[in-house]
């Protein structure tokens, strides 16, 4: 369970003496460098370099920081670094917490000793260069791997630029020849900012209040009700769970579910809506449960929750070949941390160097081994991933939980075991009759006699040999272990009979001691309460077909659960409703399953080989922990022993990395204006765009990271541009120069996303409903075969809005595909936008479109009792978010009226208002923002 | 270049007269005789688009066995099963889906072989009626596959992997050569599984979603509850025929006061498009989907009348509708019954009944109205099974040697291909992977597989990955 590195001291600094005698290089291996690796590593790299300090190797430590030396040669005991670890001075080392004294005895004898660095010959120099000699010089001067420049906004005449990112723009449009498009009229503004923000329209009283107001300061004071909106967070985190590849059930074969799924869903909304630096974020989702909690828990919730990033992916589980499935499992989740994080598609160097970008295999395995250490899987088999979660709340009360189940598993099987032993002396109680119930059955189906004259005949119990009879008719298709019996000749059947008994007598002894042996073990075992009770052994159907048959598979002396109380002795139904009663104590006293979460956990250490060609039966040279080599990531990171994740976290945030922050400014523009300045947002490698203004992607990159990584502070910069104000009508110039817009000369018109278009619907008629959070699919596990179990719930029945929808990942409601959802499976970089017609069959035709506008017909009607021009101002307002014209009031008045007169019935007004909504709903208008 | 539609006052009369042709004859269906030089058209993700070169077929049918029937008790037959029947297996088990209990005995086929046909070709008894028709048939003994489990299997069989989500076959086959009816969906699943991959087995995955297969409910409904509306929105409920016409043209008239405002955007045209189509779809799809008006004879000869087969009869009955339409793909499922672990023998012939005649039915049907010619049939399951017994009577996932059949559409008639070892085990001649069968799928419409790609997060995707060999002998 305690994973952060702060709580793992190096074992020979817990339980070993340091003496001043050992060799140098001893010392130096045993209690130095492990200790620089785990504690200090992570920001002294000669990537991230802070202070200007690299602790990798002996000419960086001789090197020191950017303020000077670590070691004073004369006198060493005062030595800056024992200064920093002793955290007696203001620089205290390292951050996250002091070292165990033990380790800072270790530094100070080895400071005495003159630190030496028994390497210090060989690791002198080093750079990414070195690391991977085979990057040809293009690869090396490839954009996205160069340092984040650091741009001035050009300068720009006229009033057009409010701020850098006009200017960057202006300068690009004039070099271009063109010019920014005219302002957009202000109610369609107000209508862009807010389905940009919230993914809902603007309310009558909102668009009142905006038309209204006249100050300067009109939109700014909308946008900061946006964004402190909770409804924002349920926009963009679903932006982001597109990323994510979020989804409630692990798709590809079984498809089961993750019933704590939902928790990370709603960890993404809340990080948006608190503003949760996007670098934490990052580190969250990649090694969250190995962060300390942030308001000093003992358990880190957000961060377990978060990791479901990585734990919440597709999942083929039942792939027979384990190892294949567990490295298609760590391929995963390399892809979506590569793609969202990096904007890289590291996986295509899974089997070969990466054909395109400079990512070799070997690369490939290092960052893999970080996730063949992590765990996501719960048992051996790795089949039942739906019960693989962590407890949100500490050890000691989750061990309570456990062991409370554990009594009741055990008490289950108390039941179990008097249920089989009574079943086993019935059962050989009944096995020497069985000839006798076989032969007394065929003159009954076969020679046509009365059953209850055959029973009082044969002294046999005229039930169970009604059960016979049925057992043992011909069937119209024979089944193959009766053809003896069936074969046989009226003189052989005694004989036959007989073997079929003596087959059964055998069989079920076989059974019996089977069982009974089991439960003797289970019984021995009870003192360990700690555990759950072990299994009882399972039956072969195919192997005793008939023992199967006639005794467990609803045959002749099979007994079912309602019948116990007919067959079984008085004692023993008092026995079971004893064990019964005490069972639902047990049940009723439990503390109840705590909060749990679909998440991830250190695992064992992997010696990671690359895999020739994919396969892991081919394994070839060690692939030891690390990064990107192009990123300067490929130093084997010394051998750690946890699983790298924190060390990736910290690699992925470092400020001067080169594509975190450009990669996630990127997608934030996409997600304004439709199309990113790289317009392949997970993209950033050579198959990708290249940057449509680059300068501006750097501007925007270094400026988020400045603003303590806010999201909602890159919001205020883009949405205060004259640039998102822009209308998005296209100029004939523009047209014709720029017929894809890349140098933005106008805004791009877009159509209303799936999640858009249904909560908007649902709020024209105002049944949305605004809970949040939490699961409306309490199940788990998965339903059998062709179970209608298996469908994720139909979104008709429920008015929350459309991100709360539980996700089963092989089965998507078909309404969210119908509007370009996406699969769920790959991480998505953008949503396609399509116009086809079964769209509009479901405007058209839909009961969900038709109540909505049937919903508003009636309320209008009695909100403005039958005035015309006001329903339809009303409905515009609500539906198009703006005013109606009076020529359109002329004509839906129009449409009103001639549908009524045409189509007389009791409700004709309203089926024709209903009507009218319909059309305003099904509108072009309606479903593209300006 | 549009009529333009004002809204004049409609009286009764005209109204009861657009009524009496049927919503969709006039009005609408003027508008779309009248897309000269659309720039939209060309946006149309379903138009149709030529084929690499001649195609063989223009169609597939794709008869799904889920579960998995036994090749080697029905269209494999192995002299040596009978011969070492109960003997232990002589060669080292492949991977096996149940891998933990030791391989059972080899056991022997359960039902006869005999030819059928001119050609001989021999089938067992448990398909007396598809023996009948094997003259048509192109029987591949030698399918390989990867995947021991259900759900790898499915989705390798219908999307080539089976580890990673991809666009299905018939989502590629839509992709390639687009739609020749915009009234029905290109590529329609009847009565498809939930589960074993469930949707991903026809999603178009990252290929837009216009490719994306269109099911007729799922395979846990039955086909009554599907007549009334096949495909969702189909129906509309409320509204009589005149009344959607009169809605649809306001509609339309306030969309083109929208776009005239709005400059060079494609899609606002697309979208009013699309509204006619589905308007038209709404009129003749359900057209499509009902086999009452076949004759009592058709419905015979597929088995309509018989609650044994109707099920699979109905799906392949609209299966033939669907292709007289230009459906480009479709594809039929009798759902996961297949799976005899144990209890072969009983399990096996209830399934052979439901689909025996139904699918002789269909071959014989598209025949006799020179559909065959230019439709491919495809029949299969996931894998096959293994020549060693597992619970007493049943028998084990086995990909690794396993029988289809094609009909039709280019191939060679009452040709047998292919070879699995003396045991039934693996495939050794003429060995198709199932890449080197959807090869030769797209191979027979016309299409090169190497070169119907698609870019997606930075390279090109093929349906084939990086394999598939066309299986040139097959070709007719």
């Amino acid at each position: 369970m305690v994973t952060h590195p702060v709580l793992r001291a190096p074992l020979a600094l817990v339980f070993g003496f340091v003496s001043p005698l050992l060799p140098a290089q001893e010392l130096f291996e045993e209690s130095i460098r492990p200790v620089l690796v785990e504690r200090c590593f992570a920001c002294h790299n000669p990537i991230v370099l802070e202070g200007g300090l690299d602790l990798t190797n002996a000419a960086g430590f001789a090197k020191g920081a950017a303020t000077g030396p670590l070691l004073s040669p004369e006198a060493r005991e005062r030595s800056r670094l024992l200064a920093a670890l002793s955290y007696e001075e203001r620089v205290k080392m390292p951050p996250d917490g002091r070292l165990a004294p033990e380790a800072i005895d270790a530094f100070r004898v080895w400071v005495e000793m003159g630190a030496p660095w028994p390497d210090a010959g060989r690791v002198s120099t080093s750079s990414p260069s070195d690391v991977n000699p085979g990057f040809t010089k293009e690869q090396r001067s490839f954009w996205a791997f160069q340092p984040m420049s650091d741009p001035k906004p050009p300068p720009v005449a006229g009033p057009w630029p409010r701020g850098a990112i006009d200017r960057f723009l202006l300068a690009k449009l004039e070099a271009e020849g063109l010019e920014p498009a005219p302002p957009v009229e202000k109610l369609s503004l107000l209508r862009r900012v807010t389905y940009d923000l919230t993914g809902l329209p603007p309310t009558k009283d909102e668009i009142r209040n905006f038309l209204s107001d006249d100050s300067p300061a009109a939109f700014k004071t909308v946008v900061e009700r946006l964004l402190a909106s909770p409804r924002y967070g349920e926009r963009w985190g679903r932006h982001w769970l597109d990323v994510a590849r979020y989804a409630d059930s692990t798709g590809s074969d079984e498809d089961v579910r993750y019933p704590n799924g939902w928790r990370y869903r709603d960890y993404v909304i809340r990080a948006f809506n608190e503003d949760l630096p996007y670098g934490r974020f990052v580190q969250e989702q990649v090694a969250g449960d190995l962060l300390p909690a942030e308001d000093g828990s003992e358990v880190n919730v957000q961060g377990l929750v978060a990791t479901g990033f990585l734990a919440l992916g597709p999942k083929a589980l039942s792939q027979q070949d384990k190892t294949r499935m567990l490295y298609d499992i760590y391929d995963e989740q390399l892809d979506v941390v590569s793609k969202a994080f990096l904007g890289l598609t590291v996986t295509c160097a899974r089997c070969h160097d990466h054909k395109f970008d400079p990512i070799p295999t070997r690369d490939y395995y290092s960052m893999v081994s970080i996730f063949a250490r992590t765990e996501s899987f719960a048992n051996d088999k790795r089949r039942d991933i739906s019960r693989w979660s962590r407890p949100l709340v500490p050890e000691s009360i989750y061990e309570i939980y456990r062991r409370w189940q554990n009594l009741i598993l055990h008490k289950e099987a108390d039941i179990q075991n008097v249920i089989d032993e009574a079943l086993a002396r019935r059962n050989e109680r009944l096995v020497p009759q069985i000839d006798a119930y076989m032969l007394a059955a065929e003159r009954i189906y076969g020679g046509g006699e009365d059953s209850g004259t055959v029973a009082s005949e044969t002294g046999l119990d005229p039930a169970l040999l009604e059960s016979w009879v049925a057992y043992l008719e011909p069937r119209e298709i024979p089944r193959p272990h009766m053809a003896a019996w069936r074969e046989a000749s009226p003189r052989a059947r005694a004989d036959v009979a007989r073997a079929y008994r003596d087959q059964d007598r055998a069989d079920l002894s076989e059974w019996n001691a089977k069982v009974r042996e089991r439960w003797k073990e289970i019984l021995a075992a009870r003192p360990e309460i700690d555990e759950p009770p072990p299994t009882r052994p399972e039956i072969l159907a195919g192997e005793v077909r008939f023992f199967y048959g006639v005794h467990i598979s609803g045959g002749p002396f099979a007994v079912s659960e309602d019948d116990y109380e007919n067959v079984f002795s008085a004692e023993t139904i008092a026995r079971l409703r004893q064990l019964e009663e005490q069972l639902e104590v047990l049940e009723k006293a439990a503390s109840p399953m705590p909060p749990m979460a679909s998440s991830v956990a250190e695992g064992e250490p992997v010696l990671q080989k690359v895999f020739l060609r994919g396969d892991h039966r081919n394994p070839g040279e060690d692939a030891p922990m690390g990064f990107l080599s192009i990123l300067g990531g490929g130093h084997p990171l010394p051998k750690l022993s946890t699983s790298g994740r924190f060390e990736l976290a910290q690699w992925l945030t470092a400020p001067e990395h080169p594509l975190t922050a450009r990669v996630m400014v990127n997608r934030v523009w996409q997600w304004h204006f439709g199309e990113g300045l790289v317009r392949t947002s997970s993209n950033f490698g050579k198959m990708g765009e290249v940057p449509s203004h680059p300068d501006l992607l750097d501007y925007l990159a270094r400026q988020l990271i400045a603003s303590g990584w806010s999201i909602k502070d890159l919001h205020r910069r883009i949405l205060h541009s004259s640039a998102y104000r822009m209308s998005s009508d296209t100029s004939p110039e523009a047209h014709l120069r720029d017929p894809e817009n890349r140098f933005l000369s106008h805004f791009n018109r877009r159509r209303l996303d799936v999640e858009e278009i249904r909560d908007s619907l649902l709020a024209i008629d105002g049944s949305l409903d605004f809970t949040m959070g939490g699961t409306l699919d309490e199940r788990v596990g998965n339903e059998p075969e062709n179970n209608s179990g298996r469908l994720s719930l139909d979104p008709s029945t429920f008015y929350r809005r459309t991100v709360y929808l539980p996700l089963r990942r092989a089965n998507l409601p078909p309404f969210l595909g119908l509007f370009d959802f996406g699969d769920a499976v790959n991480s998505l970089a953008k949503r396609s936008s399509t116009n086809v017609s079964p769209q509009a069959l479901f405007m058209m035709n839909s009961t969900f479109v038709a109540e909505r506008a049937d919903n508003l017909a009636a309320s209008l009607l009695e909100e403005t009792d039958g005035d015309a021009p006001r329903d339809i101002d009303r409905a515009y307002l609500v539906i198009l978010n703006r005013p109606a014209t009076s020529e359109e009031i002329e004509s839906g008045s129009g449409y009103v009226e001639r549908f009524t007169n045409s189509f007389p019935g009791v409700s004709a007004e309203r089926d024709a208002w209903k009507s009218f909504y319909k059309i305003l709903m099904a509108s072009n208008e309606f479903i593209y923002i300006d | 270049m549009y009529r333009k539609l004002s809204i004049t006052p409609v009286t009764r009369r005209g109204l009861l007269r657009g009524a009496a042709y049927g919503f969709g004859l006039f009005g609408l269906s003027d508008l779309l005789a009248d897309r000269t030089g659309l720039a939209a058209a060309t946006q149309n993700p379903l138009a149709p688009r030529e084929p690499h070169f001649e195609p063989r077929a223009k169609r597939v049918i794709f008869l799904f066995m889920h579960g998995g029937p036994s090749s080697i008790d029905i269209f494999d037959p192995k002299p040596r099963l009978y011969r070492d029947h109960g003997k232990p297996l002589p060669i080292k088990r492949p991977l096996a889906f149940d891998d933990e209990h030791p391989p059972g005995p080899l056991m022997k086929p359960l039902w006869d072989f005999h030819p059928g046909g001119k050609s001989g070709i021999p089938v067992s008894d448990l398909f007396p009626e598809v023996r009948d028709v094997v003259d048509e048939l192109c029987i591949i003994r030698s399918m390989v596959g990867e995947g021991v489990d259900h759900g790898s299997a499915l989705l390798q069989t219908f999307t080539g992997s089976f580890t990673f989500t991809r666009p299905s076959m018939g989502s590629w086959t839509l992709y390639g050569l687009g739609s020749e009816n915009e009234n029905l969906p290109g590529f329609i699943t009847i009565k498809p599984t939930l589960s074993h991959g469930g949707a991903k087995n026809w999603s178009s995955a990252f290929l837009p979603g216009a490719y994306q297969g269109t099911a007729i409910g799922n395979a846990g409904l039955e086909v009554e509850a599907l007549r009334a509306e096949p495909i969702e929105y189909l129906v509309q409920k409320e509204l009589a025929g005149d009344q959607q016409r009169y809605e649809l043209e306001m509609l339309e008239n306030i969309n083109r006061k929208h776009a005239e405002m709005r400059r060079y955007d494609p899609e606002l045209e697309a979208r009013i498009q699309s509204f006619e189509l589905a308007a038209r779809m709404q009129v003749e799809a359900p057209e499509a989907f009902d086999v009452e008006t076949e004759s009592i004879a058709t419905k015979k000869l597929y088995g309509l009348d018989d609650p044994v087969t109707a099920d699979f009869a109905w799906q392949c009955l609209l299966a033939r509708r669907l292709v007289e339409r230009d459906v480009r793909y479709i594809q039929c499922t009798h759902s996961y019954k297949w799976d005899q672990h144990s209890n072969l023998f009983a399990g096996h012939i209830k399934n052979a009944r439901e689909v025996d005649r139904p699918i002789a039915g269909l071959i014989r049907d598209l025949k006799s109205r020179d559909l065959l010619k230019d439709t491919l049939v495809i029949w299969g399951g996931e894998f096959g099974r293994t020549p060693v017994s597992e619970g007493g009577d049943g028998r084990d996932h086995n990909p690794y040697g396993y029988t289809i059949w094609m009909a039709g559409g280019g191939v060679k008639a009452g040709f047998v291909y292919g070879a699995t070892d003396d045991i039934g085990y693996h495939a050794v001649e003429n060995r198709m992977h199932i890449h080197d069968f959807h090869a030769t799928v797209l191979h027979l419409l016309g299409i090169d597989h190497e070169r119907l790609t698609y870019r997606f997060s930075g390279r090109d995707f093929r349906l084939t990955d990086v394999a598939g060999v066309v299986a040139e002998d097959i070709l007719a």
